[in-house]
C-alpha cells in the first residue's frame, strides 16, 4: 500500500508539471493566433468563385502553417523545415514545425493537431506514399489544403503540390560520374535505402539504368543500411572482407555515404563513393578527396516553392503550377562542390 | 544399474546444454566459413569482434542488471546522449555563459566526464527503481526518452561533425577509440570489450559485491533479511549498465568521427538478446559475463556472417528472432532436466 502510494503521488507530480509544460505552450500559441487572424479572413473569400470545377481550401481559419517533415537528425529534413519555416515567417505566418520521425501513426496524429489548430496550410514531407493519404484526406475534409514535399503519395487530387526532386534524374546523373571514376570497369558495391521507402528503389534503378549499360562493370554486392550511417559503417566494413577487391561503392543517400568513407578511412582506402542529398558533411568529404560525388536535392529550393505555393493558394485559390512537380537534382563533384553550402547550391 | 545409466546420459546432456550457446556459435562459424569465402580470415574475425564490442560491452551492463531481476531499456539511449555530449564538448567546448569563457578539454578528460555522466544517467535509473518503487522496464523506458530528447536538444537534432579536434586547443586524438591499436590489427574497442569483460566477470564471481548481485536476483527478501543492502547494490549496478553505455557510445561516435543523436537507437534490444543468449535468466539470479560475450558474438557473427554472405536485411531479421526463440526454449529445457536430476540425486541417496 506505501508502495502504491508513492506510485500515485510520482503520477500526479508527472502530470501536473505535463499540464503546465502543456498549458504554457498552449497559451502562448493562441496568443498569436489571435494576434495574426484578421489577416488570412479578409483575404480568403475574395476569389473563390472563379476557380473553376475543383473546391478551393480556405484553409482552417487560423494563419499557421504546419511544417511536418521526417526526424531533423537527418541534416536534409532540418534544411528543408528550417527553409519552409523561415519563408512562412518572411510571408508574415506563424509556423508549428513538428517531426514524424517516420511513424505514420505519429504523423496521422500531427495532422490531427493542424486541424484541431485550424492550420492555414500543411507542408509535409510525409510518412509513407500510401499511409498518407488519409491524413491528406481528412485535412482536406477540415478545408485545409496540403502541400507535400520531397515524397509523393499514392493519389492524386488530394494534395494540392506534390514537389519533389527529381530522383530518378539526378541518381543517373551521378552514376554517370561515377562510372568515370571507376574507368568503366571494376567490381563495386551497392549500399540500398530504407527498402519500405519509394526513393530507395528509385535511386538504384536509375543508378542501374546507367552502370549496367557498361559489361565491365560488376555489382558483387548489394545491402541495405537503412538510410543510416553506423548500419553503413558495418555493412561496409563487412563486405570489405568478402570482397577485398571492391574498387567502388554506391549510396543511396550521403548518411550512408559518410558511413562508409569512415570505413574505407579506417581501411586505409580511398575508392570511388557517391551518394544522393548533397549534405554539407558529403561536399567535405568530396573536397578532401574521400568521396566522389553527390546528388543535390535542391531540399531548399523545394521547400521554399511549397511554401510560396501554399501563400499564392490561400491567396488566390490556385497555385498555378501542376499538381505534380519535379525539381532537378545537381550532380555535385570537386569540380562544383564549392558552391553547395546548406543544401543550397548558388552560381 | 539402469538408473545409473539414465543419469549418465543426464549427465552428458547437462554438459551439452550447458555449453549450447558455444555450440551455436562453433556451428555458425563453420556454417559461414563455408557460405562466405572470405569469412574464416583474421580480418574478418576482427572485424566481426570490432562490431560485437558495441553490443557486447551494452551487454555485460545488461548482464549485471538482468541478474538483480531488473532490465535496462535505457542503455542505446545512454550511448547517445554520451555521444554527443563527448562530441559536443570536442566541437564546441563548455561555454559558461556567466563568465563568459568557452572551456576545450583535452580527451582523455572528456572521456572521464562522459563515462561519469554516463554512470550518473544509470545512478538516476537506480535511484527511481529503488526508492519511487517503480518497476524497472517502466523506469528506464521512462529514461530511454529522455536521454534521446536530450541527445536531439544537445544539437537540435543536427550532427557534430568535426570531431577531429584542434592541435591550439590540445583536443585532437579522440578518433583513437573506433580505429586499431596503433601498430596492430586488433581494433581499440575488443581491447577494452576485453578488459570490462575480464573485471565484470572477476566482480561478479570473486567479490562480496558480486556474490549480494546474484543473490540479490535468486531471492531478494532473503537478500534484504540476511544484510544486504539490497538498494545500494541495485543503485551500483545501474550505475555500471550506465557507465559501460557511455563508453559503448565513445567508441561509436569515433568510429565515425561523428556525434547523431540517433546513435544507440534500438541497440538495448541487441544487448538483451545477447545477455539471454548467453544464458541470463530474466527471472534474475542465474547469469555470467563468459556466456554473455558468447551470446554476444553469436549475434555478431550472424549479422555479418549474413552480409557477407548477400542475405538481405529482412531474412537477417527472422533468423536473429529464431536464434533468440530457440536458446530460450533449450534454456527451459536445461532447467526441467537440471530439476529432474536434483530430485534423481535426492532419492538415490534415500
Amino acid at each position: 500500500m506505501k508502495g502504491f502510494k508513492k506510485v500515485l503521488a510520482m503520477l500526479l507530480a508527472v502530470s501536473m508539471v505535463a499540464a503546465m509544460v502543456m498549458g504554457c505552450s498552449s497559451s502562448s500559441g493562441d496568443a498569436e493566433e489571435e494576434k495574426t487572424e484578421e489577416s488570412t479572413e479578409a483575404e480568403a473569400p475574395a476569389e473563390e468563385e472563379e476557380s473553376g470545377s475543383d473546391e478551393v481550401l480556405k484553409g482552417g481559419g487560423s494563419n499557421i502553417i504546419y511544417v511536418i517533415t521526417p526526424s531533423v537528425s537527418n541534416p536534409a529534413f532540418k534544411a528543408e523545415a528550417d527553409t519552409a519555416t523561415a519563408k512562412a515567417k518572411e510571408l508574415g505566418y506563424e509556423v508549428k514545425a513538428a517531426s514524424h520521425d517516420d511513424d505514420p501513426t505519429k504523423q496521422t496524429e500531427l495532422f490531427d493537431s493542424a486541424i484541431a489548430d485550424k492550420a492555414a496550410a500543411i507542408i509535409c514531407d510525409n510518412a509513407g506514399a500510401d499511409a498518407t493519404v488519409e491524413a491528406v484526406k481528412k485535412a482536406r475534409d477540415a478545408g485545409i489544403p496540403t502541400f507535400l514535399i520531397d515524397r509523393e503519395i499514392n493519389a492524386e487530387g488530394v494534395a494540392i503540390s506534390q514537389i519533389v526532386a527529381n530522383n530518378y534524374q539526378g541518381a543517373k546523373a551521378i552514376a554517370e560520374k561515377f562510372v568515370e571514376a571507376m574507368g568503366e570497369k571494376g567490381k563495386y558495391v551497392e549500399l540500398l535505402g530504407k527498402e519500405s521507402d519509394t526513393n530507395a528503389g528509385v535511386r538504384s534503378s536509375a543508378f542501374h539504368e546507367v552502370v549496367d549499360q557498361y559489361p565491365d562493370m560488376e555489382m558483387v554486392a548489394q545491402q541495405t543500411a537503412n538510410w543510416e550511417k553506423t548500419e553503413a559503417y558495418d555493412k561496409m566494413e563487412a563486405m570489405l572482407q568478402a570482397n577485398p577487391d571492391i574498387e567502388g561503392v554506391m549510396c543511396g543517400n550521403d548518411t550512408m555515404l559518410e558511413g562508409v568513407c569512415a570505413a574505407l578511412q579506417a581501411a586505409g582506402k580511398k575508392l570511388p563513393v557517391i551518394g544522393v542529398d548533397g549534405s554539407d558533411e558529403a561536399a567535405a568529404l568530396i573536397k578532401s578527396g574521400d568521396a566522389t560525388g553527390t546528388a543535390l536535392q535542391q531540399f531548399a529550393v523545394i521547400a521554399e516553392t511549397a511554401v510560396v505555393q501554399a501563400d499564392k493558394y490561400l491567396k488566390e485559390g490556385s497555385t498555378g503550377a501542376d499538381e505534380k512537380q519535379l525539381i532537378d537534382c545537381i550532380a555535385i563533384t570537386s569540380e562544383n562542390v564549392d558552391k553547395l553550402s546548406g543544401f543550397v547550391f548558388t552560381e | 544399474m539402469a538408473a545409473k545409466q539414465n543419469s549418465g546420459n543426464n549427465k552428458l546432456a547437462m554438459t551439452i546444454l550447458k555449453g549450447r550457446t558455444f555450440i551455436v556459435l562453433i556451428i555458425l562459424l563453420i556454417f559461414f566459413s563455408i557460405t562466405a569465402d572470405n569469412f574464416m580470415s583474421a580480418g574478418a574475425l576482427l572485424t566481426v569482434a570490432k562490431h560485437v564490442a558495441l553490443y557486447g560491452i551494452l551487454a555485460i551492463g545488461m548482464t549485471y542488471v538482468i541478474i538483480t531481476g531488473g532490465i535496462d531499456l535505457s542503455v542505446g539511449s545512454v550511448a547517445g546522449l554520451a555521444g554527443m555530449i563527448a562530441g559536443g564538448l570536442i566541437q564546441e567546448g563548455l561555454t559558461l555563459k556567466m563568465f563568459g569563457v568557452t572551456l576545450y578539454f583535452s580527451v582523455p578528460m572528456i572521456v572521464l566526464i562522459t563515462v561519469l555522466l554516463g554512470a550518473l544517467m544509470g545512478m538516476i535509473n537506480g535511484l527511481v527503481i529503488t526508492k519511487f518503487n517503480v518497476a524497472p522496464f517502466i523506469a528506464t523506458l521512462g529514461t530511454m526518452y529522455i536521454w534521446r530528447g536530450f541527445a536531439n536538444i544537445r544539437s537540435n537534432g543536427a550532427t557534430f561533425s568535426e570531431l577531429a579536434g584542434s592541435e591550439g586547443l590540445g583536443n585532437t586524438g579522440f578518433e583513437v577509440f573506433g580505429r586499431n591499436l596503433a601498430g596492430t590489427a586488433v581494433p581499440c574497442g575488443v581491447l577494452i570489450l576485453a578488459l570490462i569483460a575480464v573485471a565484470a566477470g572477476l566482480v561478479l564471481k570473486k567479490t562480496p559485491f558480486g556474490w549480494h548481485v546474484l543473490s540479490i536476483g535468486g531471492n531478494e527478501k532473503a537478500s534484504k533479511l540476511s544484510g544486504i543492502k539490497v538498494d545500494r547494490v541495485k543503485i551500483w549496478v545501474y550505475a555500471f549498465s550506465g557507465f559501460c553505455s557511455a563508453v559503448v557510445g565513445i567508441i561509436a561516435t569515433s568510429q565515425l568521427v561523428s556525434a547523431t543523436p540517433k546513435t544507440g537507437e534500438s541497440w538495448e534490444m541487441n544487448a538483451i538478446a545477447a545477455s539471454v543468449l548467453g544464458g541470463t535468466s530474466m527471472a534474475g539470479g542465474v547469469g555470467t559475463i563468459g556466456g554473455t560475450i558468447v551470446g554476444a558474438f553469436v549475434i555478431g557473427v550472424i549479422n555479418d556472417g549474413m552480409t557477407m554472405c548477400g542475405v538481405t536485411e529482412f531474412w537477417q531479421k527472422i533468423i536473429r528472432g529464431l536464434v533468440i526463440i530457440i536458446a530460450v526454449i533449450i534454456d527451459q529445457v536445461q532447467r526441467n532436466l537440471q530439476a529432474k536430476m536434483a530430485l534423481q540425486a535426492r532419492n538415490e541417496n534415500k
